[in-house]
């Protein structure tokens, strides 16, 4: 499978998490390519920080009050599992990480795996039976 | 088989899944049939209506057997044979 991931949205990075640990209880591969806004998420110290929604933005203080009670881990819990379970490799484009101040790997968490090209999405985005943007 | 038949099977592995939603339940089958052997029989016990469908689904696929879901009061439990 391939993703797509432009968001950089709290909402959407969850869903992301919640597809990846479906693809993950498949033992499918994954690639993930981080894009414009969805870089910002990935630089090292702003996992946590995230908090802006993409959608329902009037409803932000009851949507996380409804993840805590549901008990929904956290964005980037739904990420590490995934990666633990299958092989998920995170890619982030190197436009979008200078956007955000990450110019090297060691500027981002420890999700992310190499720093890529829009080269390297379309060719996986070619090659891959599922692909999704987000 | 009927609640009284699944509730009588030999259980190599119980996960308790209560408390957590989708996809927690289906991850966490996924991570304990690794510490079963074939032919053992894994219960799964969610209280996430998603999992009724979701853990059969991926059982079939993954080569394992679905046994049948017997309801208790406020949750389920699965059983999968791996």
């Amino acid at each position: 499978m391939c993703m797509a991931l432009f968001s950089g949205s709290v909402d959407k990075l969850i869903g992301a998490g919640v597809v990846l640990s479906g693809s993950a209880a498949d033992d499918m591969d994954v690639e993930v390519f981080v894009l414009l806004q969805g870089a910002r998420a990935f630089i090292k110290g702003n996992e946590d920080k995230i908090d802006n929604l993409a959608e329902a933005t009037h409803l932000k203080k009851e949507f996380f009050e409804a993840l805590e009670k549901v008990n929904v881990p956290k964005w980037h819990e739904f990420f590490e599992q995934a990666k633990e379970l299958t092989n998920v490799k995170i890619h982030v484009c190197s436009l979008a990480g200078k956007l955000w101040g990450g110019e090297k790997i060691e500027d981002f968490n420890e999700l992310v795996d190499d720093i890529c090209g829009i080269g390297e999405y379309i060719t996986a985005a070619e090659e891959a039976d599922v692909h999704l943007f987000i | 088989m009927t609640n009284e038949e699944l509730n009588a099977l030999p259980i190599a592995k119980t996960i308790d899944a209560r408390g957590t939603a989708c996809p927690g339940p289906l991850l966490a089958a996924k991570k304990a049939i690794g510490e079963i052997n074939p032919g053992d029989i894994m219960e799964i016990l969610s209280s996430d209506e998603g999992t009724k469908k979701d853990i059969p689904k991926w059982a079939n696929k993954k080569g394992h057997e679905y046994l049948g879901t017997a309801e208790e009061s406020g949750f389920f439990k699965i059983f999968m044979k791996k």
